[in-house]
């Protein structure tokens, strides 16, 4: 059994700079097992390959869009109960509908603050738990 | 005198003796003029063509060995998107160096503290102000991202129109290019909302998103 603090994150996004922000801040919040991955590409054989238990992902990436990334998770027997927090400057109503229906668990629009990143996890986390007890 | 009335005068010998050939009822003559007038028809439209191919070929060269437009498609277009670039590595280096400081410096806080044998509540109050601050400092890196995005998606216009630039330099060479049709949706997204340009049906913050899956049962 896990404890929450002992997660596997992996963080997706093609912007270093957001994905050590949103590293330090999981890191803060007494997270200490994340990993990195600068496009939904080269995230998705990271996923099936390791053990991962929360993937954060940035929707406009060059390779593979974070929306992709989600559906190919969705899609894939061994991945598909995995939470997926989209984390994105991506706005558009029709965006966040599309992204709901295809399975997110959460969505941050960015610009963002510590609190509503930590607000949105623990509410996926809870209603995890809520859902395997 | 505009061109149909100068046709008319030209022509009009021509139909008079046509009326002529027909009350006198003479068919050959009326055949010789009928070819004239028709000779005469086709040799309008061809000095009309070579008028209008000159015009043609004069407006493409202009286009052509316009120096100011060459330079566009040639070099000032590749320069700004090299600029751009420039812009991105720049906030890129100094947003990165300042998240390196703000890791150093959530530490040093810690230090301090531990450096007083009984803190007292002002100096916990303030180093936890600190670490706020710190915190905030490293949230508002976030525009490196944001503004990367954007200036991606100028970088990616220059070169489209760079691209729409040469190939028309091309047309004058008989080398045409096609144009890409504009995707009606982009499947690999919008980037940040820019104020001021079109940005649809965006939401205005966090608690619209929240609204809005709240009303899908998320």
């Amino acid at each position: 059994m896990t404890t929450p603090n002992s997660l596997r994150f992996l963080v997706v996004d093609d912007f270093s700079t957001m994905r050590r922000i949103i590293k330090n801040l999981l890191e803060g919040l007494g997270y200490q097992d994340i990993v990195e991955a600068d496009d939904g590409k080269t995230a998705l054989p990271m996923l099936q390959s390791g053990k991962f238990d929360f993937v954060i992902t940035d929707w406009n990436m060059p390779l593979m869009p974070g929306l992709e990334l989600l559906k190919a998770i969705r899609a894939d027997a061994n991945l598909k109960h995995l939470p997926v927090l989209m984390v994105t400057a991506e706005a558009q109503r029709e965006q966040i509908v599309e992204a709901a229906q295809a399975g997110v668990s959460g969505y941050v629009v960015k610009p963002f603050t510590a609190d509503v990143l930590q607000q949105k996890l623990q509410k996926i986390l809870q209603s995890r738990a809520a859902a395997a007890s | 005198m505009d061109t149909a009335q100068r046709n008319l005068e030209r022509l009009r010998p021509l139909i008079v003796r046509l009326t002529a050939a027909v009350a006198a009822n003479d068919a050959s003559q009326l055949e010789r003029l009928l070819d004239d007038l028709g000779e005469a028809r086709r040799k309008d439209l061809v000095s009309e063509l070579r008028r209008l191919t000159l015009q043609v070929r004069s407006a493409l060269e202009t286009f052509q060995f316009d120096e100011r437009f060459a330079a566009f498609a040639g070099k000032d277009m590749p320069h700004a998107r090299q600029r751009l670039a420039h812009v991105m590595t720049l906030t890129d280096e100094a947003a990165h160096q300042t998240m390196g400081l703000i890791e150093q410096s959530g530490p040093l806080v810690d230090v301090l503290v531990a450096s007083h044998t009984s803190p007292g509540p002002e100096l916990s109050s303030a180093a936890a102000q600190l670490r706020r601050n710190l915190s905030e400092m490293l949230l508002a890196q976030g525009y490196q991202d944001l503004t990367g995005q954007i200036v991606r998606s100028v970088i990616k216009l220059v070169g489209e129109v760079e691209e729409a630039l040469s190939g028309l330099t091309g047309l004058t060479e008989g080398t045409p290019t096609q144009a890409a049709d504009a995707p009606a949706f982009n499947a690999n997204g919008y980037g940040p909302v820019v104020p001021g340009v079109e940005h649809g049906s965006a939401v205005g913050s966090q608690h619209d998103v929240d609204a809005l899956l709240s009303g899908l049962g998320l």
